[in-house]
């Protein structure tokens, strides 16, 4: 190039020159001027042969691009005429991306990303660590914190409730907090309509103020927007709607309706604590000295209310918000990624082998362009336009499937996880996508593209078609990719199964009575009308009376919690056989607060002692309790515990409580958690609480006559969370049952493309065989044994691949067990049965091909070359 | 041919060089020294292209793809390199000059004003 410049500026000089020289001028001036007239030629030569450079590296670009372009065309026909092998490629691999991406983009709203609120790396949750239970805070607590730290910005607290919301026709259950006036404010929210609490509200005395939320206000309010400043009726009590949230609240928000102030003034005793407090950090102080000051705090105020509250142990800590918000979620999210990661992995291992079996057969038309002139890297090209056409396939497959799956985990997870409303296909997913389709091509594009364009052109083009396996190396890949296939499968297949087994051992817990025919629903009576506890007593004492006259009714009862896992109130109480002494924590069980039918309701039977009774509700203090056999084995094994005392609730003064009586047990903590043993206390009083009913018939024809009754005898009262006890016993597997299913269509996913993988290895393998083999059968060997040495080939790989799955299945057992329910993770049923599964249908897959291998007549075979 | 030596040719205004060039570049093949010469000739040695930024324009626009170069034989009978527009080159010359009428148009118009 810089000499072709040279010889063209040469050129023009010299003519110059002879120009010059004609006109008279001698020969040496004639080229000094020359030059002169030229201008600055070294910087002319330089700049031409820059222009000529980049002129030349942009032709070069274009006709890559024309090469590429033609090869995807060429790529789509020739894929075209594949169709089967393109549409599995395109579609278990778009499975795998499209699937990792949705539970990336679930992992990354729920867990990663960080909470809605302004600086969320500040706030914090302050809680009662007394372990190995954690408390919430009361308000002597929260007052002392309140007044004597200096290290947070500001603390706020809240406790959750329903309250009866009624406009003048209906009356309707709705959710919400009771928060202190400063609560928004430390979330950094502020309403998008009105005004957010001042300190004025929280001040006893003030009117009653409400803040709702969006959803609120649009569904019951009409949206109006001179709801600010008008009522609201909540539990028979106006407040005064001050604020609307915006629609876009955080997770603490989500799913409640209303928000009134609490008006705090100074408690008679430490407890009870109900509520959680938030906190958040001041920008220049550190967790550690915060929490210090916390527990100075506490040990100072300990001394002033020793007489309500005597656990001497317990401190407060810090735990993130986001903690709180997310909960257990994480350890469920890591399987589930690494399930679909797998699934992607497995199937990129499938297309890779598919892709290197198609460009083994092509490799003399390969080896033939390039004794035409193309280059290796032309070739590689070209095979790389085929493998990105398919990874352009599956990236639009993924993205479809992440959408459908992003929309599925919105659904299905709407009450079970947390952040719910966040998830969605974003910025950090969509990278996610990218980089799996990237990977993808990667891992099932390249390999095949080097094997296609390498090897000795000369080799390849001597080599007879049929004959030729492709290398020692290619070979051994495959195989391994299979074996590697089989070695994930079986560990998703493995925790698989034991999800399944769990689930199964879940639903055959005893609850501890039957459930036929129980039904429960909640009732909530209007605050303001019934503020006078013996207006309540009457009311319930009447409403019992009434429905246990409604045909079809045989018992009703009513308790403030449920089977089997809807009971929130855990008590403390000092044995006096075994006293807490030394600063020993007193222990902690469910209590539930029920009335005498109750035992009836749900047939419980009596074991010793006697049920409780219509005057167990009438004494001042709690006299008698009844516990279940649960309680009596932890606390007094051997023995009775019938007519033992205690002191209840850490109540130093108040008389003995005596257990009068034991019943056997039900499950109130869960279906797998373990039995604490429950109190049974008498109720009395309470204008929210659960009415339980026995009926003859199916309880849905019984319950219209029930909601009738209550409706005449109290229309502000609704009837709500209806559910028979096996529906909240279904409901209550929600989360292990959602587990299972998920990770069961991973691995019998997994299990597919594996059978797929080796179905493709074998068939291949047996078409290459098939000369041996018809030799063998024209010498005299049965069936069978041919079949044996084609099928013992690819089972060794199964074998070997399964022996692996299974090792790791073992070492990573322990990270599941806290899944499981009564199997153990490295159960050994379990773990043969996968195994036997596994080689059963991998046989399967082996004989079909081999079986018809040896069907071909050998004549035809030995004659084709 | 001569170059007038009483009065020294005008300083080019910058872009007019690729302007020039593609203009004398219509009526056929022509290499460097010529297209210097066609010029000095044609508007009788007031403008003249200083050669060095003759052909640096000559490979700025084989570049941009808007003439193109090919080595010939010269009258002479000397290897040349000589250059032609291309598509590209015509449309940019029929939108330059347009472009100038408009410009000098309006320039004339102020100066001929009151």
């Amino acid at each position: 190039m810089a000499s072709e410049i040279d010889a063209e500026l040469r050129h023009h000089l010299e003519l110059r020159v002879e120009e010059l020289t004609a006109r008279g001028m001698p020969a040496e001036d004639a080229r000094r001027e020359a030059l002169r007239q030229f201008g600055d030629l070294e910087g002319a030569r330089d700049y031409c042969f820059r222009q000529d450079q980049r002129g030349e590296r942009r032709r070069q670009l274009v006709l890559m691009l024309q090469d590429f372009g033609q090869d995807v065309r060429i790529a789509v026909r020739s894929l075209l005429r594949a169709p089967v092998l393109a549409l599995t490629i395109v579609l278990t691999v778009g499975l795998g991306i499209g699937a990792t991406t949705a539970i990336f983009a679930g992992i990354n709203a729920v867990l990663l990303r960080p909470l809605p609120y302004a600086n969320p790396d500040r706030l914090f949750r302050i809680y009662m660590d007394s372990p190995p239970f954690k408390f919430s805070l009361s308000v002597a607590d929260f007052l002392a914190i309140e007044s004597q730290q200096t290290h947070f910005d500001s603390v706020a607290m809240y406790f959750g409730r329903t309250a009866t919301f009624s406009d003048g026709q209906r009356a309707d259950l709705v959710r919400g907090r009771d928060v202190t006036w400063g609560y928004f404010g430390l979330l950094g929210m502020r309403p998008a309509l009105g005004r957010d609490f001042a300190e004025a509200d929280g001040k006893p005395g003030s009117p009653p103020a409400a803040i709702v939320t969006d959803g609120f206000w649009r569904q019951r309010l009409g949206a109006r927007a001179d709801a600010i400043g008008r009522p609201v009726r909540l539990d028979g009590k106006d407040y005064t709607l001050v604020g609307v949230l915006p629609p876009e609240t955080g997770p603490l928000e989500r799913r409640q309706d209303f928000f009134v102030t609490l008006q705090l003034s100074p408690p008679p005793r430490r407890g009870p604590f109900p509520y959680v407090v938030l906190a958040r950090l001041r920008p220049d102080a550190t967790r550690s000295a915060a929490e210090g000051e916390l527990r100075a705090i506490n040990k100072r105020i300990f001394p002033i209310w020793r007489a309500s509250y005597q656990d001497e142990k317990a401190t407060w800590s810090l735990m993130d918000l986001k903690s709180l918000v997310v909960g257990d979620v994480s350890k469920i999210a890591g399987l589930a990624l690494a399930a679909v990661a797998l699934v992607w992995l497995i199937a990129c291992a499938n297309a890779s082998s598919l892709l290197i079996a198609r460009v083994t057969g092509r490799r003399q038309e390969l080896a033939v362009r390039v004794a035409l002139g193309a280059s290796r890297g032309r070739v590689v090209r070209y095979l790389l336009a085929e493998s990105a056409v398919l990874a352009a396939g599956s990236v639009a497959a993924g993205l479809a499937l992440a959408k459908v799956g992003v929309g599925l985990l919105r659904r299905l997870g709407a009450d079970s996880l947390p952040r719910v409303h966040e998830i969605a296909l974003d910025g950090a997913a969509v990278w996610l996508l990218a980089g799996l389709t990237l990977a993808s091509l990667v891992l099932f594009g390249l390999v095949p593209a080097l094997h296609g364009a390498g090897g000795r052109v000369g080799d390849t083009l001597r080599s007879s078609g049929r004959g030729w396996t492709g290398s020692v190396a290619v070979r051994r890949l495959r195989r391994m990719l299979v074996g590697g296939q089989f070695a994930v499968t079986t560990p998703l297949l493995v925790v698989a199964v034991l999800l399944l087994v769990s689930l199964n051992g879940l639903r055959r817990v005893d609850v501890g009575f039957d459930t036929r025919d129980v039904v429960a629903g909640s009732i909530r009576l209007p605050a303001a009308q019934y503020a006078d506890p013996s207006r309540t007593n009457a009311f319930w004492d009447e409403l019992g009376r009434r429905i246990a006259a409604v045909p079809g009714v045989e018992a009703v009862a009513f308790a403030d919690g449920t089977p089997p896992n809807n009971v929130d109130y855990y008590n403390n109480f000092d044995l006096e056989d075994f006293p807490a002494r030394g600063g020993r924590p007193q222990p902690v069980t469910p209590w539930v607060s029920v009335t005498p039918d109750y035992f009836r309701v749900l047939g419980l039977k009596l074991q010793e002692g006697r049920l409780l009774e219509e005057r167990d509700a009438q004494t001042e203090n709690l006299l008698s309790v009844v516990v279940d056999r649960a309680w009596a084995r932890r606390f007094f094994p051997n023995g009775t515990a019938l007519g033992k005392r205690f002191h209840e609730g850490g109540c130093t003064t108040c008389p003995w409580t005596t257990v009068v009586g034991v019943v056997s047990t039900v499950k109130y903590a869960g279906l797998d958690t373990p039995d604490p043993g429950t109190v049974y206390a008498p109720l009395s009083g309470e204008q929210l609480r659960q009415i339980l009913l026995r009926t003859k018939t199916d309880p849905a024809t019984v319950l219209p006559a029930v909601r009738d009754r209550l409706r005449e005898l109290e229309p502000a009262a609704p009837l709500s969370n209806v559910a028979t006890i096996d529906e909240l016993v279904d409901q209550s597997l929600g989360q292990p049952r959602s587990l299972a299913i998920l990770v069961g269509a991973f691995a019998l996913t997994a299990l597919a493309l594996a059978v797929f993988g080796i179905y493709g290895v074998m068939a291949y393998f047996v078409q290459q065989q098939s000369k041996d083999v018809s030799i063998r059968m024209a010498l005299g060997s049965t069936v069978l044994g041919v079949l044996r040495l084609l099928v013992g080939n690819g089972m060794k790989l199964v074998a070997l691949g399964v022996a692996a799955g299974l090792l790791v299945s073992v070492a990573l057992a322990r990270l599941t067990s806290s899944l499981l329910f009564e199997v153990r993770p490295a159960d050994p049923f379990v773990l043969t049965g996968v195994s036997v599964l596994l080689l059963t249908v991998a046989l399967a897959a082996c004989l079909v091909p081999a079986v018809r291998g040896t069907r071909v007549p050998p004549a035809d075979l030995l004659r084709n070359e | 041919m001569a170059v007038n030596s009483q009065t020294p040719p005008l300083p080019l205004l910058q872009g007019t060089v690729d302007l020039l060039v593609l203009r004398t570049l219509v009526p056929g093949a022509m290499h460097g020294y010529g297209i210097a010469t066609a010029v000095a000739e044609r508007t009788a040695g007031e403008l003249a292209i200083e050669d060095a930024a003759l052909y640096q324009a000559l490979h700025r626009l084989e570049r941009q793809g808007l003439i193109e170069a090919e080595w010939g034989e010269s009258e002479n009978n000397r290897r040349a390199r000589f250059y032609t527009l291309t598509a590209a080159g015509r449309k940019r010359l029929a939108k330059e000059t347009a472009v100038w009428k408009r410009y000098s148009r309006a320039v004339d118009a102020v100066l001929q004003g009151v």
